[in-house]
């Protein structure tokens, strides 16, 4: 009935005005140097961004995604200046264990998402401080080693860019090719009929509150290769704008829509507005405006459809998804 | 046990009995002293928590009151020197108001999903309060008046308890005594049915958001009026607070269920929390963790999953 556009279209349109826009406006943005730049800041956002789409798609919400990358950062900073290399290991190992309990809390003994994520947001913001001598930032002994992966250059762009790549494609690969993907989307899609054929609906999200934790670690690696130290009090705001890039993207509040390149493009939105703002000359309180009005219109966009069939058929029966 | 006494929220349980741990162990804090500071400290999170509910009651969500409240101190302070006190109390409160029928608007009648609208004008209204700032809290000119609402005193108690208490009473009536209180239950616990029983969907959110901006405006109120100043990061926790304090209450997120007994409950457990950890000075992180223990494992003692476990098995 309402025509079928590939759902990343919306999030792709956005960027290229984004990047059309602010390219007629300021010099310099059309350079492969400021493409580079914000790919390279995109990387914290990108993760965080995928890792909350698992969890939108069984239905869930996860706003501790921010917590627990500066737990994970923190734990990583830690890990590597007691026992080197192998020791930014417990940065994704900190957000793989938040992401369990978030997972055991939600599936498990059913507490509602925003609650059991609320809990661990404010338990990982406390961890994160207790770990680091009451939030001061954990400077690594020798940032040389990491911080190339976020400054340095390998095709054009930093390393880092192409390792979150990587693993956004080993995403996508997963939860479009694989048996536990296509049951990860028909949970979400519609629990009941999943529980009849056979599948453990709890396990499932579960593991969805996993990969949402495990990317939030990483996305606290990254954050430490970034900045060369352990960053217990950043990233706060993080969750709204991952949820923004999720919904920008295509990722449907009600579940069941896992679209793992457009949520990297809605990512690549919100960093592209927010650069070129900065750009523009334009304060960051201002910005957050732009930021926040977006939010909003990208929920415009999400429920457009169900907005327009709904007109359609004259009911005006709608469901609210807290 | 009676009827009568197994309809109390359970929370209300968990309330007094902390409230007698606390008492017990807690140095300092059964003295008169600290239980005034304390009721004065829950009176904003209680008023705002009232708004947080009748939200709550009707399955949505407001987040928007993080940055509302500092818009709000920031607009009272800027008209404070042209309009005096009066006024200035007043374009605070209009502004909360202003941005919760926005979002009321937009749930209601655009059918948005409340958690993106309200995590939106949540940014919208922190950058708002900053650029009207500057980035830095501003200074209001200090006068009786001014400080009223909230270190103020009628008949010795002071004025932010006998206003929660109000807003409480108030939310208590909306809730169990009023038709649009109905139509809140009935529009959460089952939207289709309502329509069908012609009861206004978007109007009705609409409501809910309006009457929850007009309780956290006057937190708004209560909170310039104490800082004394335009803060563009005037208590940004306050929406998890206020929805923490309604779970652990007992209220269910999905709507359709809560009273006001179970907010004050709520209330009460997530500030006494507070205020223990801070009279028994425990590190920041420490307090962090009780804090989030806390809201999860009540909110987890009243769930289904585990009330079957203490009834035997029995379904619910």
């Amino acid at each position: 009935m309402t025509l079928r556009l590939p759902r990343a279209t919306v999030a792709l349109v956005c960027l290229g005005v984004v990047w059309l826009g602010f390219g007629l406006l300021i010099e310099r943005v059309w350079t492969f140097g400021n493409l580079a730049s914000v790919a390279s800041q995109l990387t914290v956002l990108a993760l965080l961004a995928a890792g909350q789409m698992a969890a939108l798609t069984v239905r869930g919400f996860d706003i501790s995604v921010g917590a627990t990358a500066a737990l994970a950062s923190t734990a990583a900073a830690l890990g590597a200046n007691a026992f080197g290399p192998v020791g930014f290991l417990a940065g994704p190992l900190a957000g793989l264990l938040v992401g369990a309990l978030n997972g055991f809390l939600v599936a498990r003994l059913k507490v509602q998402p925003i609650i059991a994520t609320l809990g661990t947001l404010i338990g990982c913001r406390g961890l994160a401080t207790l770990i680091s001598d009451n939030g001061q930032v954990v400077v690594l002994t020798d940032p040389s080693a990491v911080t190339w992966l976020a400054y340095g250059r390998w095709l054009g762009f930093a390393p880092s860019v192409w390792l979150v790549l990587l693993v956004v494609l080993v995403l996508a690969v997963a939860i479009h090719g694989t048996v536990a993907g296509r049951r990860l989307v028909m949970v979400g899609s519609n629990p009941g009929a999943a529980a009849l054929v056979g599948i453990d609906v709890a396990a499932v999200e579960a593991g969805a509150y996993r990969i949402c934790g495990l990317f939030a670690g990483l996305a606290g690696l990254v954050m430490v290769t970034r900045a060369g130290a352990g960053l217990p009090a950043d990233a706060g705001g993080l969750e709204l704008q991952s949820i923004a890039a999720a919904v920008i993207g295509g990722t449907s509040l009600s579940g069941g829509v896992a679209p793992v390149i457009g949520t990297l493009l809605g990512a690549g939105f919100i960093q592209s507005l927010l650069s070129g703002l900065n750009l523009a000359g334009v304060s960051p309180f201002s910005a957050e405006i732009a930021v926040g009005a977006v939010i909003i219109a990208a929920a415009f966009v999400a429920t457009a459809p169900a907005l327009i069939s709904r007109i359609r058929s004259g009911s005006t029966n709608q469901r609210t998804v807290p | 046990m009676t009827a009568r006494l197994r309809r109390l929220p359970a929370s209300l349980v968990v309330a007094a009995a902390l409230f007698t741990l606390f008492a017990l162990v807690v140095p300092r804090f059964g003295t008169p002293g600290n239980l005034e500071n304390l009721a004065r400290v829950a009176a904003i999170l209680a008023i705002a928590s009232c708004g947080q509910a009748l939200v709550l009651v009707i399955g949505a969500i407001e987040f928007s009151f993080g940055s509302a409240v500092a818009l709000a101190s920031v607009v009272a302070v800027l008209v404070l020197p042209e309009a005096g006190p009066v006024a200035a109390f007043a374009a605070a409160f209009l502004t909360v108001v202003a941005i919760s029928s926005l979002n009321g608007a937009l749930v209601g009648y655009a059918a948005l999903p409340p958690v993106v609208v309200t995590l939106g004008t949540l940014m919208v209204a922190h950058g708002a309060a900053a650029t009207l700032a500057g980035g830095l809290p501003i200074d209001a000119a200090p006068s009786d008046v001014f400080r009223w609402p909230a270190t103020g005193r009628i008949a010795g108690i002071s004025v932010p308890v006998w206003l929660a208490a109000a807003s409480l009473l108030v939310l208590a009536f909306l809730l169990s005594r009023s038709v649009l209180g109905r139509r809140l239950f009935l529009a959460g616990a089952n939207p289709e049915a309502a329509r069908l029983s012609g009861v206004r969907l978007a109007r009705t959110r609409l409501a809910a958001y309006v009457l929850a901006g007009a309780f956290c405006g006057l937190a708004a109120i209560i909170l310039t009026s104490r800082v004394g100043s335009g803060q563009p990061n005037l208590m940004p926790n306050l929406p998890f607070l206020t929805i923490a304090a309604c779970a652990v209450g007992g209220i269910p997120l999905s709507g359709g269920r809560g009273t006001a007994l179970e907010v004050l409950a709520g209330v009460a457990v997530v500030a006494m929390l507070n205020n223990a950890t801070i009279l028994l000075n425990y590190p920041p992180a420490v307090q962090l963790l009780l804090t989030a223990g806390v809201i999860v494992g009540a909110v987890l003692v009243q769930s289904d999953a585990v009330r079957r476990v203490f009834a035997g098995g029995r379904a619910r």
